[in-house]
């Protein structure tokens, strides 16, 4: 028998009581490890896909440019536009690697809203070289052309070679080529050449953006000035929608730590509760350990073994409870916040893993030290005192 | 050939405060006892017999006065050397067992090694078994135990440190008179050993199986 037995003995004793303390430190650090999790894995996948957009500037209709950038990254449609002179202009200032011109618009059909990219493609290869297609890409002098998105084709049960009465006039599209997943918006898109997409929807010479790729990031607010020079451009950077959309999303976030903060308190008001509770049920076991040769630290020690047992096992099963159930719990919140990335947020990374065990160590040295140095300061007389005459 | 005082009390005084009310436990009580010796402390509820043997245990320390156990002084003693001084010299017994639930008998007797073993006790549990006549019921938890078996675990877990002096407070109280009379005469044999044996008990019968007795009466020897 040693301390370590000895506690687990000692807590196997009020079963109960022991399992509900577990329980209550799991679902602190569950919470906890969830939200930790969400957070680094919302902000990867974040900048992970406006990096993977290519992009470093876009170039928008003077208006609303934070709200036009949101959409054109999602695919929305702004009703305003620039014009292929523009595009050419930006592409003449210093310092711009690929200014492509791209045209969006959204039709829907049954009902649901469908969104047609006329892009550059020799541009976009060099944007989004991750593009893999099942088929071929088209070129831009080609006609009645398109690729589509991964999940388009699935939804749509399209695939390249087909061909799809298409725009206004129900024009004989052929698919060439279906894009292999991407997990970002692009999966949902038609592709067309841009002076098609123009030709179709009967915006000639209109486009919606010009996505900018710069050579020198360092150099993106002097362009970004060259930019707006341009009459009727507001430039929006990637990394201002990045800010606009971890804005938006900031509130639920308060939110939800402060729901964090306060499980924590819950949980760890509970376990000094339940500690102190059972060092005042056992003063008298203690006066017999002190009295049959136990020291102070020896009580303490083993106060601060059995505190200590219970939030390590409560911590690993809490992170237990959490990676099992991460996307219950990914589904949940990325319902109730305005907008989340694509993709997997919610990933067990050990770091976090650290953070969170080492959380539940620090709850339970918290916790036990005011039991442990209570119990430990007891004289063996206070104990047995309740037996005197 | 002359015995030597492992006990030796001089004017011990234990006062309490409870309130604006001083309790006076003990008035300067002074007698020795010697090595081998068994001692019975009787008298009358309130007269201050615990109180006598939680500072003959180092368990309390006196309001005033002396003690020297094994020819240490223990007053002004820090708690660390008091825990040393239990440990090298003293077990006790309680009226009420103090057995932990989850501990089998024999975990209950050797529970004092946790806390020894580092100072290089060994472990002679089987020994401890067999002398409070429990080898059959050394896996068996308390709950499944008699009084008279759970008091000998007790007695067992006294012992396991070999101790100079056993010290037991009212070891029968709870034992009905056959199991008390049995257990006494546990301690008669230990007592035959060559171990040193305080009990306090109220039960003037028991107290005649020792060899010697002192009286309190309000604090006082009488």
């Amino acid at each position: 028998m040693n301390f370590f037995t000895l506690s687990i003995k000692n807590l196997l004793r009020r079963r109960g009581r022991t399992i509900l303390t577990v329980l209550g430190v799991a679902i602190a650090v569950a919470v906890l490890f969830s939200l930790l999790s969400f957070n680094s894995g919302y902000e990867k996948q974040l900048s992970g896909e406006l990096d993977r957009l290519g992009i470093h500037i876009l170039a928008v209709p003077k208006g609303c440019p934070y709200e036009a950038a949101s959409l054109i990254i999602h695919g929305g449609v702004i009703p305003k536009y620039l014009s292929n002179a523009d595009a050419e202009r930006a592409k003449n200032i210093e310092g711009i690697d690929i200014a492509s011109p791209m045209l969006l618009h959204q039709f829907f059909k049954d009902g649901t809203p469908h969104i047609v990219y006329g892009v550059n493609m020799a541009d976009m290869a060099q944007l989004k070289p991750w593009w893999k297609v099942d088929g071929r890409f088209f070129s831009d002098d080609e006609d009645k052309v398109m690729v589509i998105g991964s999940s388009l084709a699935e939804k749509e049960k399209l695939k390249a070679g087909d061909t799809l009465p298409f725009g206004p006039d129900k024009m004989p599209f052929t698919i060439v080529g279906v894009l292999e997943q991407t997990g970002t918006q692009d999966d949902e898109f038609h592709f067309l050449p841009l002076s098609v997409a123009q030709q179709t929807f009967g915006k000639s010479d209109q486009i919606t953006t010009i996505a900018i790729r710069v050579k020198d990031v360092s150099q993106i607010t002097e362009i970004s000035k060259q930019l707006e020079s341009i009459p009727d451009v507001q430039v929006v950077t990637i990394t201002q929608v990045m800010g606009t959309i971890m804005n938006l999303v900031g509130s639920a976030r308060t939110l939800l730590i402060s729901v964090i903060v306060v499980a924590i308190i819950i949980s760890a008001v509970g376990i000094i509760n339940t500690l102190l509770m059972s060092v005042n049920e056992r003063t008298r076991e203690f006066g017999m350990m002190k009295a049959i040769g136990a020291s102070g630290m020896d009580i303490g020690k083993l106060v601060l073994i059995e505190t200590m047992l219970i939030t390590v096992v409560g911590g690993i099963l809490g992170l237990l409870l959490s990676i099992s159930g991460s996307s219950l719990i990914e589904g949940f919140v990325k319902g109730i916040i305005p907008y989340a990335p694509d993709g997997r947020l919610m990933t067990p990374e050990p770091g976090l893993i650290g953070i969170c065990l080492a959380f539940s160590i620090g709850i339970g040295l918290v916790c036990g030290i005011l039991p442990a140095i209570k119990s430990s300061r007891l004289t063996p007389m206070e104990a047995i005192r309740s037996n005197l005459e | 050939m002359k015995k030597e005082d492992v006990i030796v009390a001089k004017e011990l005084t234990k006062t309490y405060h409870r309130g604006s009310e001083e309790i006076h436990a003990l008035k300067d009580v002074s007698f020795s006892i010697k090595k081998g010796d068994f001692v019975a402390i009787v008298g009358p509820s309130g007269s201050g017999k615990t109180t006598l043997l939680n500072l003959l245990g180092c368990l309390d320390s006196p309001t005033h006065g002396s003690l020297r156990l094994n020819g240490v002084e223990t007053t002004g003693l820090k708690e660390k050397a008091l825990v040393k001084l239990r440990r090298d010299n003293i077990g006790f017994v309680f009226q009420q067992f103090f057995l932990l639930p989850t501990l089998t008998v024999r975990e209950n007797i050797e529970l004092p090694l946790l806390f020894t073993r580092r100072n290089g006790y060994g472990n002679n549990s089987h020994e401890i078994l067999e002398m409070v006549e429990l080898e059959a019921r050394a896996e068996h938890l308390p709950n499944q135990l008699s009084g008279g078996e759970m008091q000998r675990v007790a007695i067992g877990r006294a012992l396991i440190n070999r101790p100079k002096i056993i010290l037991a407070d009212e070891p029968t109280g709870n034992l009905d008179s056959a199991t008390a009379h049995k257990i006494m005469e546990l301690f008669q044999g230990l007592n035959k050993q060559g171990l040193t044996l305080i009990i306090v008990t109220h039960n003037i019968e028991l107290a005649k199986m020792a060899w010697k007795t002192i009286h309190l009466r309000d604090g006082e020897i009488v």
